[in-house]
């Protein structure tokens, strides 16, 4: 593959051809905001908070969407681009519920983070808002609609494990909304609990109800751990607060690693000082479970004596 | 001693301290937004509220002096019910803009509210409108913020002893100000940021010359390097660059610092900053390591002392070394050197 040379605010960069933008400015430590944007997942080019100004073009472009050509010259921070960003940030916010006061995404959220880059605040206006929906029917995942900022990340994470396809958008224009299935609650949905979309999510749309109310991300510890389940060795962090373990999340999906339920209990199992009862679904309703039932463990011990039996 | 029991638990506890020192000793947390372990209690913010048996109303924990035999509830349901009526009257008069407020991540009325889940402030109607004080070169003063709990004044009052700053007016319209409400910039203010350090909320806050959110940068404890004193702070470090400073609790300083050590931390990722010694070759200072130049004062020392005698030298030291280095600095002119020519700019 050929390289290509472009200069990105000033600075000259050589890439392979089929980078985009936002990928060649990462390399030179420009960090272009995005919200839809991610490296592991299908560019849908869907925010335009990524819009950067190029010489010789009318219109701005999205750095996620747009390849690197010879000679290109790029402005990321330029006065049209942040002039456009702020406008676009100021539409979400209008649209997304004030409350980082309690908010459990408050310290990740994207939106947060850009708003306060580009000095950017909510405003009182009349106009009509998100429905403001919130799906309580899971124990593991928090469904709030009124949040959502329509990147569909969590859309395209879900339909990289090809027998789950559980999100998709429905409605069109300003109704649009992501439904599980036939806009099933998740509970009745066909969601196994992986909790991909949570961990793509970058404002408080998806949250990870276990952690829910337990802590704030600048009052805990978080530490990388692999999951001990199976062979893929999922990521996973271990949430401690006041040095005990309180919770554990899932990490981004990488490298073909599909996160699931059963590994998310086991790391809990394993970690947490306190555990919460696991839930099980069964047809469509979640209930308790035991600990042995949850990681699949029943009858194992007879199992194992059976075989140790019959040699 | 004196024998109190604590949500149905009985402990033993010194009997000249408060219900609050008590519970915060057997690890019970009571919040507060007033209360601060270096000032006289205060009870204003209300916040730390319990529940006493045999009286009538709700007791302020950091005013109360346990008794023998006293009975304690600190999370009863109607405790945590006033707790929560207490942060929403607060809230509801305070801006809700902590999707860009940069106290967000350290401010005590938003952690408080996230742990009693105070949503929003219910209570609707007259809200402070006050314009901010830019006016020092520091830190910022925003009325709208404040809770009135009084720590400002009472730091600068107790602590620091500048009376700067005082309340004014009542009720409503109580307002932490200046005399005859002038600013900041024609008051005693010297400048000291530890009423900044003080504030429970967003009123406060120092000037950032970086965007940071506080959730971002790592702490380093360190000792401040202006003078001998020592006073412990914490450098507020975002990637390779310090962004802040805030006073640390050393022996030295009990959570205190001066504008000096507070706010002149901009020198350390200066450009300009003298980080090897340098050494003057043919008229112009050029870049040296510390072996090359210690050789050069020894070798100089030697020179003039063999052609001069030992009181052809005098030294002085620096209020910024320590007791120690002072004492290793005289005892180089004594001993090594051979001169009592040793002096100190502080006796100056």
């Amino acid at each position: 593959m050929e390289n290509v040379t472009l200069t990105i605010d000033g600075i000259r960069v050589t890439v392979p051809e089929d980078y985009y933008i936002i990928e060649a400015a990462k390399k030179v430590g420009i960090e272009i905001p995005a919200l839809c944007y991610d490296p592991n997942l299908e560019v849908v080019g869907a925010c335009r908070i990524c819009l950067v100004e190029i010489e010789g073009r009318n219109k701005l472009e999205a750095s996620c969407s747009t390849r690197v050509r010879e000679g290109m010259v790029v402005h990321t921070e330029s006065e049209k681009v942040v002039a456009m960003r702020r406008e676009i940030l100021q539409l979400l916010l209008d649209n997304h519920p004030n409350d980082c006061l309690t908010c459990q995404k408050a310290g990740e959220c994207l939106l947060q983070a850009y708003a306060y880059r580009y000095d950017v605040k909510f405003r009182e206006h009349d106009g009509a808002r998100r429905p403001n929906y919130v799906d309580t029917s899971s124990p593991y995942i928090l469904k709030d609609d009124s949040k959502c900022i329509l990147c569909g990340k969590c859309v395209r994470t879900c339909a990289q494990v090809h027998d789950r396809k559980v999100l998709s958008f429905a409605g069109r224009g300003f109704d649009t909304r992501i439904v599980a299935d036939a806009d099933f609650t998740l509970e009745e949905s066909t969601c196994v609990s992986c909790n991909r979309c949570v961990t793509v999510c970058p404002v408080g749309a998806l949250v990870d109800k276990r952690l829910l109310g337990k802590t704030r991300v600048w009052d805990s510890h978080i530490k990388g751990v692999k999951c001990k389940a199976c062979d893929y060795g999922c990521n996973f962090e271990v949430i401690s607060k006041k040095g005990k373990n309180i919770a554990v999340r899932a990490k981004a999906p990488s490298e073909g690693r599909p996160l699931c339920l059963k590994g998310r209990l086991t790391t809990e199992f394993l970690y947490v000082d306190e555990p919460e009862t696991p839930y099980k679904k069964v047809d469509g309703k979640f209930v308790e479970a035991s600990w042995k039932e949850a990681l699949g463990l029943d009858g194992v011990f007879e199992k194992l004596l059976q075989e140790e039996n019959s040699k | 001693m004196a024998s109190i029991t604590i949500n149905g638990k009985k402990y033993e506890v010194d009997d000249n301290i408060t219900v609050l020192e008590a519970c915060r000793k057997m690890g019970i947390d009571i919040p507060t937004l007033c209360y601060d372990d270096r000032l006289e209690p205060h009870a204003a913010c209300r916040l730390c509220l319990v529940e006493v048996k045999g009286k009538g109303k709700l007791e302020t924990s950091c005013s109360l002096k346990v008794k023998d035999g006293m009975v304690i509830e600190t999370h009863s349901e109607r405790v945590m019910k006033t707790r929560k009526e207490i942060l929403d009257l607060l809230f509801s008069n305070h801006p809700n803009d902590c999707l860009t407020c940069d106290k967000s991540g350290a401010c005590k009325l938003q952690d408080y509210c996230f742990e009693y889940g105070v949503e929003m402030g219910t209570y609707e109607g007259e809200k402070k409108d006050y314009p901010m004080d830019y006016s020092n070169h520091f830190y910022t003063y925003d009325p709208n913020k404040c809770i009135l709990c009084g720590k400002c004044v009472r730091v600068c009052s107790e602590l620091q002893c500048t009376d700067a700053i005082g309340l004014e007016k009542r009720g409503f319209k109580t307002k932490v100000t200046t005399p005859f409400d002038l600013g900041l910039a024609t008051s005693n203010c010297v400048s000291c940021g530890n009423c900044v350090a003080a504030c429970p909320v967003g009123a406060l806050m120092p000037k950032r010359k970086e965007r940071f959110r506080l959730w971002e940068v790592e702490r380093v404890k360190t000792t401040c390097s202006y003078c001998g004193v020592g006073c412990q702070l914490e450098l507020l470090v975002k990637g390779n660059k310090v962004v802040g400073v805030e006073p640390a609790k050393g022996k030295a300083n009990n959570g205190l610092l001066c504008v000096k050590g507070r706010f002149g931390y901009s020198f350390i990722n200066h450009p300009d900053r003298l980080k090897t010694p340098l050494i003057k070759k043919d008229g112009k200072f050029v870049e040296a390591s510390w072996e090359e130049a210690y050789r050069l004062i020894v070798s100089k020392i030697n020179e003039i002392k063999d052609k001069n005698g030992p009181e052809a030298f005098a030294g002085l030291t620096s209020a910024r070394c320590t007791n120690e280095e002072n004492y290793l600095f005289q005892k180089l002119f004594r001993a090594v050197i051979g001169t009592n020519n040793v002096d100190h700019c502080a006796r100056l």
